[in-house]
Order: C-alpha cells, then structure tokens, then sequence
C-alpha cells in the first residue's frame, strides 16, 4: 500500500514534469500560427497558461491509471478488492481542491483574459467586413473605397483596427488565424473585433487567409482569401491606387 | 407463405406509411392545383404527409391492433411473435426493445462511421478528390446527425430500456406500450435521413443554423422532419425512465442503493424531457419560416438567426450530458464490478450526475462567445461553463478511487472503461479553452473543437458504449463473445482514435477550420496521417461486427453471471426469462458489496438465487 502510493506520487511527479517540458519547449513553440496581432499575446498566453494548469491533473490521472493496471491486478477469481467506499474525508478535500481550481481558471486566464482583449483604445482605422454568398466586400468608409468580391485584405500594419462584420444573407464568420479573433457575420447587424497587426505579413502563409468560418453552403471551404499586411506608406498608396481603379469604372 | 409475409408488421406499416404520404400528398395536390399552383411542392406536401405517413407507419406496425383498438372501446390483439420475430413487431417487452434499439443503432453507428471514412478519404490531400464540394457537405451533415443521434439513443434507449428495470427489480417498464411506440419512431428517422441523403442531402450540419437552412435545399425538410420525430423518441423515451425508476423500483431498493448506471439514465432522463422541447421547436419554427414564410429568424422579417443559435444549445448543449450521463454510469458500473470492488464515493457521484443535470441548462451560451451575442453573456457563461468541471471532477474522483486497490480484471469490457477514464480526461481538458473566451476566439469553430467533441462524446461515450456492449453481451444473448477479438477491437480502436484525433487538436490551433471539404495545402501532411490513422479506427470495427455477429450465433453459452457481479440482472438466467423475476426480489444493501465492506446487495451466495436471499 505504501509502496503503491509512493509509486503513484513518483508517476504523477514525472507525467506532470514531462508534460510541463513538452507544453514548455514544444507545444509553446510550435503550435501556434504565425503571431501577426499585438492582441495575439492575451489568447496565446491563455492557452499555455490553462495548459500548465492542466499538466497535474493529467498528471495525476494517468499516474492512478498506470499503477493501478501495473499493480492492482486481478483474473476474476474468488478474491475481491479492498473495501473502500470512499465515504470520508478524501471527497470532502477532493471537492474543495477542484472548486478553487475552477476558480482560479475562472478568474485567470479567464475574466482577466476577457477584460484584456476588451480594453481597446480609439481606432486609427475602421473597416467593415461584409460576408455575402460566398465572398467578401470590403469597405474602408474613411477613403471612399469599397471593394466588392475582394480578392485580398489588405491591411496596415502597427494601426488600432476596428473590424465591423455584417451579413448580406445568411451566416458568415470573420476569421484571419494570424489574428486569432473571429466574429461572425450575423444578416441585421454588425459586431466589431479591434485588431492590431503588428508586424508586415507573408500573405502565402496560411495564417494569413481571411477564413470563412461558419458553415454557408457550397462555397464556404473557399470563402477565403489571401490577407496582406504592409507598410502605413504602402497602404496609403494602395488606397489612392484604389480610388483611381473606382474613378476609372 | 407470402400470406405471413404480408402480414409482417414491418410490411404493414410501410404499406399503410406509402398509403398515408399518397393520400395526403394527392390532397394537398389537389387543393394546390384549385389554387392555381404546382401540383407537387416538395416542402409542403412533406412537411403536411410526413405525419400522415407517420401516423400511417405506427398504426400498421401494430399500434393500432395491439393499442389503438382499446382507444374505442375495442379488444387489443395479444401480443403473438415468439423468438427472433419479436424484433421485427411492436413488442412491449422492455428487453426486446432494448435489443431493437441497440441493433438499430450500432447499424446506424456503421454506416455513419463509413460516411466518417469516405470523409477522410476527401480530406486525406488538399483539393477535391472524391466528392463535390456540396456532396462533401451532404457527408459531414449525414455523419454528424446520425452520430449524435446513435450517441444519444444507444446507451439510453438500448442498455436502458434492457438493463433499468433488471436493475431496479421490476418486470418491465412503467409503459410498456408507449416504449414500443417510441421505438418504432426511430425507423422513421433513419428513412428520412437517407432518403434526404438520396436527394442530394442538405449542407447546414447536424445543427441546421438559419438562415442557410432557410434557404437551402428539400433535403434539409427532411432532416427537420426526421430530427423533431426523434425529438419525440427522446421525450417519450425520457418520461418513461423517470416513472419506472420513481415507482417501480424493488421493496428496500432506495434511491442510495440504485447501481450508478440507473442514476445516469434517470439523469440523462431529466435532461431529454426537460430540454428536447427546445430544439424541436427550434427546427419547427426553420420549417414555417421556410414552408408558410413567418420569420422567427429572418433579419428580413423582424427575426432573429441568433435567436435560433440560442434555442438550439439550449437543448444541443445538455444533449451532450444526455450522451455521457449514461457513459460515466456504465463504466463506473464496469469499474467497480471489474476490480470486485465497492464504487469509491458513491454518493458523490451519483450527487454529481445530478450537479452536471443542473449546471447543464445553463450554459449554453459558452457556443456563442463568437457569434456576435450581447457581450455582457461572455463572463456570465464563462463562469457557468467552467464549474461544470467541479462535478465532472468528482465522476473522475469515484472512478479513480474505485480502481485503487482493486483486483482489476483486464477482460475487453475493463479496458474499453478504463480507456473511457483517459479520453474524457483529454476531452474534459480541452474542453477548458473552449469555455475560456479568449481562447475560445481563435479556436472556435476549427479541428480543436472537432478533436475536442470527438474527444468527449467519441473517447468517452463511445468506448463507454463499447464497454457496455461487451460487458452485458453474455446477458443479452445469452452467449460469450470471442475475448480475443475483442481485445484486437480494443486495442485497434483505441490506438486508431488517439492517432486520428491528437493531431487534429493542433491543425486545429494552427488555423484549420472544420467542415470544410478543402483546406490550405499547409495542412496537408496531417491530413494524411489523420486519414491513414482514421482507417485504422475504421478497421477496428470489421472485428467487432465479426465478433458480434460470430458470437451471436455461435458463441459458447454464457453462464447467468460470467463476472461475478452483485447487481440484481446477473442474478437472473442469461438471457433473463421473460419477466425477469419469478419471485420480486427484496434488496438488503447497497450494489457493490464487494470484500465484505457491507451488506450484500443481493449477492448470490451459492448460485442463481434472486430474491431468496433478501427474503429471508
């Protein structure tokens, strides 16, 4: 018995600092898509933080598993198992333990994590995002320019960006993986999502593809498209190079 | 002969089913052609003969010969069928209608999981290779609803229905009728389901989002159609659970002295009446909108489409409790009786079903952090979703300290339990950063969420299910099933699912989106291995049904209680005769009297003595 326990406590010790390790050098480093948004940092910080947390009672779990099959084991025959009901102090402490640990998720990354990614100053740039079966039509209101059926996003990089989804028909969702927010497109009214790319973006990465993601029928898998994120001068002379495509039309 | 054949239930049902829809359809014909329209409109002439069809299949089946006659005044017909027949009539005995579910849905199961296979066959390069971008959806919605449909009725109804009221001492259910009557419903829901499939199927998922499902194809009518029908199956099916345990249980059989797995049917129970009315009305309101033009979710019109999301989880999401709430019954039932020892801290458990009961209406919201819903719903839904892990904790706590100690027998039902304990720790921790809404941002709607529900409902209620099936075979059949098949079944399934769906946690995170028939060539390298390791948990179940049916037929005699369990239905002949028990048994303890840690539930002491011991 004794023996057992201290066999379980080594396990659980050496899964969770395994699972650490690996959360720590592998998953950390190798999991996420390209970073492209200053906010990128409250999601990808949430995540390793509720995965650290997890690492003990996945830990513990598999420790009981694996000596229990190793060391607890019985053919069917006549003998029973020890006569423990469990009706003690163990689930008493057991209850106790998950409730503050639900409340420390609740409240970090949790709520702090929801109050971080609402807090966003004024926007230097507002556009609006507006899903259609199956394509987008992008307008940024403040140069004139509405570009229907885009075929790229084209964004300025190190500007506070509010993003206003709307529908015209039925359910579309806003999604660039580089930028980790998602907001779907809902026919009567518009939701906003602030983003702020913060480095120029390599638009053949796949994390950096406006991504339908909501189900809208045949088209969805390919509602999307190529989003490049450049230089403010840039994206100034893109805006003119618009507004001249629109004058020739 | 073909006189007998004629007279089949099934053949009569059908008949008077074709009779009803073309009865129906001509009339609506009729009046529409009066009115100077098309004869034929798919939407209204299924949406008005359906239930005609409907109503026609039930009385033919042998609602009205066996029921409906005494409704005025008339003499029932007794029930006839003797031997396999019984599964093909309206039979009120609760053990034939447990089998009619079982069997019906583990085919159901099958032919899902091959819609499964021919999905991964699509998604094993970028590109289109098998399918249409629209056949691709019609796939993933046929696999999705049928999967939540076996998910919800396989336990529930097959194990259920078998094993409550053996379990409790009774000689049926409170209803034996309407169990029936909510059997044959179930036939309904698979034939429209395929026949909406022959049609071209519908592209909105398992979760029929408007305003797509407003406007896209007839297949979706159908869908409807079938999906309100089981709604009923669930209610009715729900209903009768909750009476039978409330006032049939066996003299002395308290509340805290029911086996866990009835407190998983009885919870899963509460859960399918309370809230299967929503989603049904759900579905209802997408029909009128799309058949009589109202607009209870058009923008248009003054409706809403995030109404629709609400009223949907507000069911959909304590749907998934209905799915594991007999999951985590059978397999700490399995637990506990495969390491002969008493189930750890019992009452929390069977408190903690209740808990999750509770908590599960809810928390709905937590599927709507990105849908463009009132903001101030984040936190609120947050806060409730993330406690539901405090009682799943305590599922965790009796499952794990049941198994300290014991004399674990490692048979195929033991490893399927066990196995249950470490996929629902997988799915129950990744189900985590989809409650937390900040990373619930980037991962909504992408593989993690599929990893993660496959996870939970696949990992956990499956291998549950599969642990049940192997576990209560000897009872049901009366027969053993090949230990060695089942072993390979185990360890093919086991290994086949962690290889297909650990990698789908990170295509996810790195920005593949789910039902999608096509995708950045990025991701092609796990796709590939995805779909080579999903063949591999497809293979898995060419065993199973080999063993199943091998043994079924052929399999040596399974003696009354092969695990030397202590609950009432091992203590019956395998199979149990036909009311179960001679005698009412009278219970003395609790059900997991092993090693002497109290008084025998109702023990055999020297053989088959149900109900003489307690007696006494």
């Amino acid at each position: 018995m004794r023996r057992d326990m201290k066999l379980m406590l080594a396990v659980w010790v050496a899964v969770t600092a395994a699972s650490l390790a690996v959360s720590y050098f592998v998953l950390r480093t190798l999991s996420f898509p390209t970073p492209g948004a200053a906010e990128d940092g409250i999601i990808d910080d949430a995540f390793m933080a509720l995965t650290y947390m997890a690492t003990p009672v996945f830990g513990l779990v598999i420790a009981v598993l694996f000596v229990a099959m190793l060391r607890f084991r019985g053919s069917g025959g006549p003998e029973d198992g020890a006569p423990i009901r469990g009706g003690g102090t163990i689930p008493k402490v057991w209850f106790a333990v998950t409730t503050v640990l639900a409340v420390v998720l609740i409240v970090y990354p949790g709520l702090t994590g929801l109050i971080a990614i609402r807090q966003h100053a004024k926007p230097d740039l507002e556009i609006t995002a507006t899903g259609s079966m199956w394509q987008w039509t992008v307008d940024y209101p403040a140069s004139g320019v509405k570009i229907a059926g885009a075929k790229e996003l084209v964004l300025p990089v190190n500007q506070h960006i509010q993003v206003n989804v709307a529908s015209k028909d039925i359910l579309h969702s806003f999604w660039i993986p580089a930028f980790r927010q998602r907001m779907d497109a809902v026919p009567g009214q518009t939701s906003s999502i602030y983003i702020t790319p913060d480095r120029i973006g390599d638009p053949s990465d796949a994390a950096y593809r406006l991504q339908c993601s909501q189900l809208c029928g045949v088209g969805h898998a390919y509602m999307a498209m190529p989003v490049r994120v450049v230089s403010q001068d840039e994206f100034k002379a893109w805006l003119v190079s618009q507004q001249k495509t629109a004058e020739a039309r | 002969m073909s006189h007998s054949i004629l007279r089949a239930p099934i053949v009569r049902g059908l008949f008077w089913a074709v009779v009803g829809f073309v009865l129906a359809a001509a009339l609506v014909g009729g009046i529409r052609t009066a009115m100077g329209l098309d004869f034929w409109n798919t939407t209204v002439d299924w949406v008005i003969a359906y239930p005609v069809a409907l109503l026609g299949w039930l009385m033919g089946v042998g609602v009205w010969p066996q029921w409906g006659r005494e409704w005025l005044g008339g003499k029932a017909e007794p029930y006839a069928l003797t031997g396999w027949q019984r599964y093909f009539g309206f039979s009120p005995d609760h053990k034939v209608i447990g089998i009619q579910y079982a069997v019906t849905f583990i085919v159901l199961f099958l032919l899902a999981g091959l819609a499964a296979m021919l999905i991964r066959i699509e998604l094993a390069q970028p590109g289109l290779q098998l399918f249409t971008s629209d056949q691709y959806n019609a796939a993933m919605s046929f696999h999705g609803i049928t999967m939540v449909a076996v998910a919800v009725a396989t336990l529930l109804g097959g194990f259920g229905n078998y094993l409550v009221p053996l379990m409790i001492g009774a000689r049926d259910m409170a209803f034996p009728r309407l169990n029936a009557l909510s059997y044959w419903l179930v036939p309904p829901v698979a034939i429209l389901l395929v026949i909406a499939v022959g049609m071209g199927g519908w592209d909105s998922g398992w979760t029929a989002y408007p305003p797509l499902s407003e406007v896209n194809k007839e297949g979706q009518v159908l869908f409807n159609l079938a999906v309100i029908t089981f709604g009923v199956v669930s209610i009715l099916g729900g209903i009768n659970f909750l009476v039978t345990v409330t006032y049939m249980r066996a003299p002395g059989l308290t509340w805290f002295r029911l086996p866990i797995f009835v407190w998983g049917a009885i919870s899963a129970s509460l859960i399918s009446f309370f809230f299967t009315q929503a989603f049904a009305a759900a579905l209802l309101m997408v029909l009128l909108d799309r058949a009589l033009g109202t607009s209870f979710f058009r923008a248009s019109g003054g409706g809403s489409a995030l109404l629709y999301e609400h009223i949907f989880w507000f069911y959909s999401h304590p749907a998934v409790y209905v799915m594991v709430l007999p999951g985590f019954g059978a397999a700490l039932e399995i637990l506990s009786h495969m390491s002969k020892k008493p189930l750890f801290a019992y009452r929390w458990a069977a408190g903690a079903m209740l808990g999750i009961v509770a908590l599960s209406g809810i928390v709905w919201a937590h599927h709507m952090f990105t849908s463009g819903m009132d903001p101030a719903l984040h936190a609120p839904f947050l806060v409730l979703t993330e406690l539901i892990s405090i009682p799943t904790g305590l599922i965790f706590l009796s499952a794990l300290g049941t198994i300290w100690q014991g004399k674990l027998w490692l048979q195929t039902p033991m490893l399927f339990a066990l196995a249950f304990v470490f996929n629902f720790l997988l799915g129950g921790v990744t189900g985590i950063y989809l409650a937390d809404v900040p990373t619930d941002l980037h991962l909504h709607d992408t593989y993690f969420v599929v990893a993660h529900f496959h996870y939970t409902i696949v990992g956990g209620e499956i291998f549950a299910l599969f642990a049940a099936l192997y576990y209560w075979f000897p009872k049901f059949t009366g027969r053993m099933y090949s230990e060695r098949l089942g072993k390979i079944h185990f360890w093919m399934m086991f290994l086949g699912f962690q290889l297909t769906f650990i990698p789908m946690f990170r295509v996810g995170i790195q920005g593949m989106n789910r039902r999608v028939a096509d995708y950045p060539a990025a991701y092609g390298e796990y796709n590939l291995f995805i779909s080579f390791a999903a063949f591999l948990l497809g293979a898995s179940f060419l065993f199973f049904t080999w063993n199943m049916l091998a043994s079924w037929f052929r399999g040596p005699a399974a003696a009354a209680n092969p695990w030397r369990a202590s609950t009432l239905e091992w203590q019956v002949s395998s199979p149990p005769p036909e009311h179960n028990f001679d005698e009412i048994p009278v219970i003395t303890g609790d059900p997991y009297g092993y090693g002497g840690a109290g008084p025998a539930h109702n023990r055999p002491l020297g053989g088959l003595a149900a109900g003489s011991e307690g007696g006494s």
